[in-house]
């Protein structure tokens, strides 16, 4: 009768991985002189040591058959489409690959492009005229207007 | 009166043009976040910050408190119409509005939710105005033990006792609590989890963290789990005034719904989820004392179930900003990030705050009448317009919130590491979601957790390391045992009961 959620069990994983890194990380924290009990290496230690402490606990929820008060087949039905998602991921890593050499303005239409592409967008036309025009203006008012820098990149000159 | 002159010279501040402009601007942008799903108050003061370090902190932080009280007037247009509550504490008004806007009784609905926030604002903003200076007063003598008791509430109120699970809002605030500790800590000055990298050694920023939890996590939910569901909306048929039989309906449930709102969110407990749910239980129940055929109507569009939980959720948001400005506690996420908009600035909210920018808390308080009544015209007359906002249709609304939320991270310090950063935050926002982890904790601890980690260390110092002192002190003392009450009483009245029964 009892059974195990991969996902659930996956993430009291990653809760107990944190955990573990900011305890063992805490040991390479110089401890500072004249701090009378607590220096800087004690919260992180205690930051450490609770979450590993409550991934035992979420993990023991996942033993006695999935995180409480989760509706977990709520959250099944809806099956998970990872052709959206790489779209989204696509998406956000290329706007860091470009942002500096390519410049806000072409980053910025090529995360909206792959945003509606997720969202299974077909209105190709009407969705580069948005994203050129909004990303345009976006600019126009972000670094003329509020002082934000935002890199012109390829485009300068242009602009 | 001392506090009438306080709050005339708070007027003279927020009514000279220039705030009356950051005001309006403030509210109308706050009503189109709340109204736009996959974005919030919290994300959208989190944007902004980068582009008003250098404006005038009054101005700034009167934009920033209208955004904050103008998106719960527009959420519960969202709620209504669509019937996708933004937050859980519209859960309420979703039900009930919705059910009214099917029956061809949007107009009402969307009225008495307009006013009954309206109410609750203004009655809310008085009690502040009265409340705030006795709370200051009493703030004054607090000593570093108290403030790490009070901050130690507000942690386990705000993961513990909201919430689904005891167990995942501990998990959500213990991640943020260790997303704050990354950086130079700044009394020793020692480097943590900084491994050379140089954006970290600045700390995360908060405009990260909240930007990828909450617009980009929602983003990855929304595409990659609810992509294909369709949403239908609801049109506004008729007259959006109420009838007289409304109006007689609404006034004790708006009144009703601000005396529950308020304290729960004027103790340093937070949450409007309680407070509108109690709301809606008292109405129904008192409908059925009075009048059968009224009662009857509840879960099929009865018009008190909108108008009291609305004023409950938005007395409550409001009484959020007496902990956030007396003591510098905030209690929810968008409090957390208006606290961290004051510290842009190099303030620190609390008693100090009153006695030495008396003129900025005061126009901040006089800025919250001015806005509500700017609101109630907003969201009335203009109601039609806001409808608009929501045929956005979802591929481009949500490319359009991508593009804005990159913008504002990776302009804040021209580095494409924090885009990175902003993925693996809303990789991780999109897990917590599907998981059912709250977020809100992880703001709330990313902020306040340094701060109570520097008041420990301040109180120890004192007592040269003995840390007896938080408990023998009898405020602080008093404040950790209500803390262990509420966080373990439930638990322990459960056993006790359940072995009763048995």
């Amino acid at each position: 009768m009892k059974t195990i959620i991969a996902g659930q069990l996956a993430v009291a994983f990653g809760v107990l991985a944190i955990g573990l890194f900011f305890f063992v990380g805490s040991f390479w924290i110089p401890d500072a002189a004249g701090y009378s009990t607590v220096g800087p290496k004690q919260v992180p230690r205690v930051v450490g040591a609770g979450l590993m402490l409550l991934s035992l606990l979420l993990a023991w929820e996942v033993w006695r058959g999935g995180f409480r008060q989760h509706d977990e087949d709520a959250e099944a039905a809806l099956p998970m489409d990872w052709r959206a998602f790489a779209w989204l991921s696509a998406g956000l890593i290329v706007y860091g690959l470009t942002i500096e050499r390519g410049g806000f303005i072409i980053a910025s239409v090529l995360l909206f492009l792959a945003t509606t592409r997720a969202f299974y967008s077909t209105r190709w036309l009407l969705n580069l005229c948005v994203a050129i025009l909004l990303s345009a203006i976006v600019f126009a008012i972000f670094k003329f207007g509020l002082g934000l820098n935002l890199p012109e990149g390829v485009l300068q000159g242009v602009l | 009166m001392e506090v009438w002159t306080l709050l005339m010279q708070g007027f003279s501040v927020a009514l000279t043009p220039q705030n009356l402009l950051w005001c309006l601007v403030g509210v109308t942008f706050g009503t189109a976040v709340g109204v736009l799903p996959g974005i919030g108050p919290a994300v959208a003061i989190a944007l902004l910050l980068p582009v008003t370090s250098k404006l005038d902190p009054s101005g700034a932080l009167i934009m920033f408190a209208g955004i904050y009280y103008g998106a719960m007037y527009g959420g519960s247009t969202t709620s209504i119409l669509l019937n996708t509550p933004g937050e859980s504490a519209t859960i309420v008004t979703a039900m009930e509005g919705n059910q009214m806007a099917k029956r061809g009784r949007a107009g009402p609905a969307l009225c008495t939710a307009a006013i009954g926030s309206f109410v609750a604002g203004i009655i809310t903003t008085a009690l502040i105005t009265v409340l705030a200076p006795q709370i200051v007063e009493i703030a004054i003598k607090f000593g570093p033990q108290e403030y790490f008791a009070l901050m130690i509430l507000a942690f386990m109120t705000v993961s513990a006792v909201l919430g689904d699970s005891v167990v995942r809002g501990l998990t959500a605030l213990f991640i943020g609590l260790a997303i704050g500790v990354v950086g130079i800590e700044n009394q020793s000055g020692q480097a943590r989890y900084v491994f050379g990298i140089p954006q970290l050694a600045d700390g995360i920023e908060v405009v990260t963290i909240a930007v990828g939890l909450f617009a980009v996590g929602e983003t990855f939910y929304n595409a990659s789990k609810l992509g294909k569901v369709e949403e239908s909306m609801l049109s506004i048929k008729g007259s959006i005034m109420m009838s007289a039989a409304d109006w007689k309906r609404s006034w004790a449930p708006w009144l009703r719904g601000t005396a529950i709102g308020f304290p729960f969110g004027a103790m340093p407990a937070g949450g409007a989820e309680i407070p509108t749910f109690l709301s809606y239980a008292i109405e129904k129940k008192l409908a059925g004392q009075r009048n059968a055929a009224n009662a009857d109507e509840f879960g099929k569009g009865a018009i008190e179930g909108v108008a009291g939980p609305e004023a409950a959720n938005n007395a409550s948001a409001n009484g959020v900003m007496v902990p956030l400005l007396t003591l510098g506690l905030p209690t929810s996420a968008t409090a957390a990030i208006l606290l961290a908009a004051f510290q842009q600035y190099g303030l620190q909210p609390g008693p100090l705050l009153f006695e030495t920018n008396a003129p900025l808390v005061w126009g901040l308080i006089a800025s919250f009448f001015i806005g509500n009544v700017m609101l109630v015209i907003l969201n009335l007359p203009m109601v039609g317009l806001w409808v608009k906002l929501l045929k956005i249709p979802k591929p481009q609304l949500y490319a359009g919130i991508l593009v804005f939320a990159t913008m504002g991270v990776y302009g804040m310090r021209q580095s494409a590491f924090d885009v990175f950063l902003l993925y693996a935050v809303g990789l991780m926002g999109f897990v917590m979601r599907r998981y059912g982890f709250p977020t809100a904790p992880v703001i709330v601890g990313m902020i306040l957790g340094p701060l109570a980690e520097e008041q420990m260390r301040r109180s120890l110092a004192l007592s040269q390391g003995d840390p007896m002192t938080f408990i023998s002190r009898p405020i602080s003392g008093t404040i950790l045992v209500v803390t262990a009450l509420i966080v373990f009483g439930p638990w322990v009245w459960r056993k006790f009961f359940a072995s009763k029964s048995k």
